[in-house]
């Protein structure tokens, strides 16, 4: 069977299914037998040039078309939404399970798709490069949009399915009232670069049906998360009306192309339209004749993909998800610039460890956001940058990459490296010997001055996205703040059997959205008796030598009794008093004069007191260190609740609480210039006035 | 006090770290820096003879005011000061990036003998006026010469000691004391007597039982330490020009604590000149040891404590009867 004889067979029943025309029909026109035609589709025969030419014909495609793999005019015609018909045993599924499972706000779903993006990395030399577009529609481009997703036709089953008394139906009512109301739509585009794309067949096994036909299935690989695939439902847990389309670019060909393989998937509960019960998804795609017209993906041209805001950047492999609708079900974010932020912040927070690249090569992710109002950029594409997010955690991870660890804390900026010890059982089925021992690495550096909550411990594996972040605590007391990491598995660098071993251990104690290392009960199913206790001891060892690496050389020896401390504190009190007992200077403005001479006004606030209370003002030139010089007033006018005595004291109203007056210095006592030096202007109680 | 300056400076916030430390070119453990407290110890047992303490230290500044203010020729400069020494050196640091200036500071150990003030400033020129200081740290970092630890031991060191003992000459004059208190030197130290009976197992006990008399017991002896310490202090303040210095030193500490209890409607400067004066003028001083006492009870916790011990008292008689 020749390549190109499979190439054409796809071709042509990709050309059948379009025009919808049997296998039959076209072996009657071209006097034919059925079974030929058939076996040119399967590709176990090719026809010969003039059948071909003739097939063309018939198609209405251009001679040539056969070769170069062009499509039958325009297959929009043949694109349709399919709805499940309802289960024949009256089943109603009032919304998907697998969306349940999770926090579907946006922060998960950032977590979510861009663990799958980083599990799908296709050239493992290059980094997978996800980017996260919002885009708010409103007007003429809502219009088109609308147009291009046939949302009339979906209309009458959002209404049906908007039921006020079920969680999914409430969400939806929400949608469709806001979108009735404001009139905007906001869309969130997915993409991922240099990742596999939804490869394989439509309906068997593969990552295609994985994502687009099957609850619950992770077609994923090596170091991926678990055996759930609860993570994509997140993405049509965040669309406001369950409906996401998809476009790939494929990392391997499949009915001989890769690009532009389009479906949609629609998500709703159990519904009743026009009469017909319907179970729950739909999709948008070319029926196929033989599966009683539901949909399959379609290879569609540039200007489908265009209006359906789905055009990729360029040819590099991977998937775009566009979520239609898109919102925060934690509430938190509810305009462009708001979710825009959520998403940079649960990128960096999950990923910083993945973004973070060495000398030797490049990150295994990046990773963008960006923000639009029908067109217009409004939150320019923020390339998420680990070190600006996670400034200590990064500079380990980077130090541990280029091999610049040290054994001794001695700098603001030391990562120092250590070991963990995880002992991983052997498993249970096999006979395959006993425990082996893997080192897990930990990094531990100064923590920086900055926002994040220092002495903690985050660790992560094969992928380093974090799996949980940790408090240590009974930290010795003289240690610097910190922030630690533990890298397990394979992100040691190790491609060892241990490495291996205690990777797939601990993928297999995390809970579907590994976040967690706990006895799961697919640990204690798969490992021998004792996992669960390994576990445990590897969780405490971590913390443990944690607090080994920060204890300070040498404590001080405090023999003052617990009960003295507090009373003999030398130190100054950690607040002055809020009211002082003495009359104070609340503000003064001043300014040097072309004379020289100071100006000055001050407001004075004054304690309580039925005397008046008397100062004298003073003017001090301020010094480096020694008494500071004073200078005499030329001049000191009262402005309110003083007077002015002749040798240049105040006298305060009685019961007054604030004054205010203003002076003028005598250049001639200036020790300097006046605006050559620094000045003090205080308040002096003048002796004999203690009380 | 309020400050006036003739010229424009810095609102931002100018910040100083040190990043590391090295004793003769070999560094010190980064738990010897804490950022949190400000102190660098460089006092380590085994390294005792170094003769200079290298610090690298990063300063930033506001960088957008600095950028688009009045000035021009912006510098920074990193301070040591210390007090007793009066040595003041001067680093200039160079700009690493916009807004973060960087540099080694060098602190030679025959120039200072305790505690080193590290201070940033900025200096640029303004309107035509060169080398004037726009900017400092709000705070100083203490490079401690002879701690071990990078905490402000800004605490009364207590030292347990047997009076009686012969290798203790000077307490054994006050071998019946249950404490007494040495203000004099560097650190004034408060000594409880190991030797008199239960003064040990009612101060370290951690039992609830006795706590009303642990407590109360605790604000005598802190009443003792503060009037002692205070009146040590008084006689070290000196006058200068007219004015009253502060002495510095724990000396200082005491009397910023106390003095706004002692004289509650004075300033603590114009406090600090009325304490001299009271001191030169001869008057007895009789008033001043009463506002003593109170601002010594008032830092002991004495009327909560003492008041806790005789309602526990009054509570357990009555249930003897």
């Amino acid at each position: 069977m020749s390549e190109q004889a499979k190439e054409f067979g796809a071709w042509l029943g990709r050309q059948l299914r379009r025009k919808g025309m049997s296998q039959a029909e076209l072996a009657n026109r071209l006097d034919v037998t059925r079974a030929a035609v058939s076996a040119w589709i399967t590709g176990r025969a090719e026809p010969r040039m003039e059948k071909v030419r003739q097939i063309e014909e018939i198609l209405g495609v251009a001679s040539g078309s056969s070769m170069s793999g062009d499509e039958a005019p325009d297959s929009r015609g043949a694109v349709e939404w399919y709805h499940r018909p309802a289960h024949a045993d009256g089943g109603r599924e009032l919304g998907n399970a697998a969306a349940f499972a999770f926090d579907s706000d946006l922060a998960v779903l950032a977590r979510e798709a861009t663990q799958n993006s980083l599990d799908e990395r296709f050239d493992e030399s290059r980094p997978v490069r996800v980017r996260y577009i919002l885009h708010e529609l409103t007007g003429e481009r809502l219009h088109r949009f609308l147009g291009a997703i046939r949302w009339n036709d979906l209309l009458p089953h959002f209404e049906a399915a908007a039921d006020p008394g079920q969680k999914v139906g409430r969400v939806l009512a929400n949608g469709l009232r806001e979108l009735r109301e404001s009139g905007r739509l906001v869309l969130l585009r997915v993409d991922d670069y240099n990742a596999s794309g939804l490869t394989g067949p439509e309906y068997d096994d593969g990552k295609f049906a994985a994502v687009v036909r099957r609850q619950l299935d992770s077609h994923k690989s090596g170091t991926a998360g678990g055996s759930y695939g609860l993570g994509k439902a997140t993405l049509w847990a965040a669309s406001q009306f369950g409906l996401v389309l998809m476009h790939s670019t494929l990392s391997e060909p499949f009915e001989g192309r890769r690009e532009r393989r389009v479906i949609g998937r629609l998500d709703l509960p159990w519904r009743e339209v026009d009469d017909r019960q319907y179970a729950g998804p739909a999709w948008l795609g070319e029926p196929d004749p033989d599966r009683d017209g539901a949909p399959r993906s379609w290879w569609a041209d540039e200007r489908t993909v265009e209006e359906l805001h789905l055009t990729r950047e360029s040819g590099d492999p991977g998937t775009s998800f566009l979520i239609v609708g898109v919102h925060d079900a934690a509430g938190e974010a509810t305009d462009l610039e708001s979710m825009h932020e959520v998403l940079v912040r649960s990128l960096a927070h999950n990923f910083w460890a993945c973004m973070v690249s060495g000398r030797a090569g490049g990150p295994m992710l990046e990773a963008s956001v960006e923000a639009r109002r029908d067109g217009r950029v409004v939150v320019a594409e923020e390339r998420v940058d680990p070190h600006r997010y996670e400034p200590a955690r990064s500079r380990a991870v980077r130090a541990f990459l280029d091999g610049e660890t040290v054994e001794e804390m001695t700098t603001a900026e030391s990562v120092v490296k250590t070991t963990v010890p995880l002992t991983v059982p052997p498993l249970k089925d096999a006979g395959s010997g006993g425990p082996v021992e893997h080192e897990a690495v930990l990094l531990i550096t100064p923590a920086d001055q900055g926002d994040e909550p220092a002495n903690r411990l985050v660790c992560m594996r094969g992928n380093r996205m974090v799996i949980m972040e940790r408090p240590v605590g009974d930290v010795p007391l003289g240690s610097p703040p910190f922030q630690a990491v533990l890298l397990a598995g394979r992100a040691t660098g190790s491609k060892s059997p241990d490495a291996e071993a205690a990777e797939r251990f601990l993928r297999t104690a995390e809970p579907p959205e590994h976040t967690d290392w706990k006895p799961t009960e697919d640990l204690t199913a798969t490992y021998a008796r004792g996992a669960a206790t390994r576990l445990r001891e590897f969780r405490r060892a971590m913390l443990e030598r944690v607090r080994a690496m920060v204890r300070p050389p040498e404590v001080k020896v405090d023999e003052t009794p617990p009960v003295l401390r507090d009373l003999l504190r030398l130190d100054a009190p950690s607040k002055p008093a809020s009211r002082p007992g003495f009359p104070t200077v609340k503000s003064a403005i001043g300014a040097v004069g072309a004379d020289g001479a100071w100006r000055v006004r001050v407001e004075v606030r004054l304690p309580e007191r039925e005397d008046p209370w008397t100062v004298r003002p003073v003017l001090r030139f301020a010094t480096r260190s020694g008494p500071r010089p004073q200078a005499e007033w030329a001049q000191i006018t009262a402005e309110s609740n003083c007077e002015v005595t002749d040798d240049h004291r105040l006298v305060f109203a009685a019961g007054a609480r604030t004054a205010a007056f203003s002076c003028v210095s005598d250049v001639g006592s200036h020790p300097v210039a006046a605006d050559m030096a620094m000045a003090e202007i205080d308040l002096v109680q003048t002796k004999g006035e203690i009380r | 006090m309020k400050r006036l300056i003739p010229y424009p400076v810095l609102v931002g916030d100018v910040t100083l770290e040190v990043r590391e430390a090295r004793l003769d070119d070999l560094a010190l453990p980064f738990a010897m820096i804490s950022a949190e407290q400000r102190v660098v110890a460089l006092h380590q047992a085994e390294r005792d003879r170094w003769e200079t303490a290298r610090l690298s230290v990063r300063l930033r500044t506001p960088e957008h005011e600095l950028r688009h203010g009045p000035w021009s020729e912006v510098s920074c400069l990193a301070v040591l000061f210390e007090r007793k020494t009066n040595v003041r050196t001067f680093t200039r640091l160079r700009e690493e990036t916009p807004g973060v200036w960087a540099g080694d500071v060098v602190l030679h150990r025959d120039r200072h003998v305790g505690r080193v003030q590290l201070t940033g400033q900025v200096v640029a020129a303004v309107d035509g006026v060169a080398g004037r200081m726009i900017g400092s740290t709000d705070g100083a970092w203490t490079i401690d010469l002879q701690a071990r630890a990078p905490v402000k031991s800004d605490s009364i060191r207590t030292v347990w000691a047997d009076f009686r003992d012969e290798r203790n000459p000077r307490l054994r004059p006050f071998a019946s004391d249950p404490w007494t208190v040495e203000a004099v030197g560097e650190e004034p130290v408060l000594y409880l007597n190991r030797g008199f009976e239960g003064l040990g197992a009612i101060l370290e006990d951690p039992r609830a039982a006795d706590r009303a008399a642990r407590e109360a017991i605790a604000a005598q002896i802190a009443q003792d330490v503060w009037t002692a310490l205070f009146n040590a202090a008084v006689y070290a303040v000196e006058s200068e020009d007219g004015s009253p210095q502060w002495p510095g030193g724990w000396r200082e500490s005491v009397l910023r604590r106390l003095l706004p209890d002692v004289f509650p409607d004075r300033s603590p400067d114009d406090a600090l000149a009325e304490v001299l004066a009271r001191r030169t003028g001869g008057e007895g001083g009789g008033d001043l040891q009463t506002r003593v006492l109170h601002a010594a009870a008032k830092q002991a916790r004495l009327p909560r404590n003492l008041g806790g011990f005789i309602r526990a008292l009054h509570r357990t008689g009555q249930e003897d009867a």
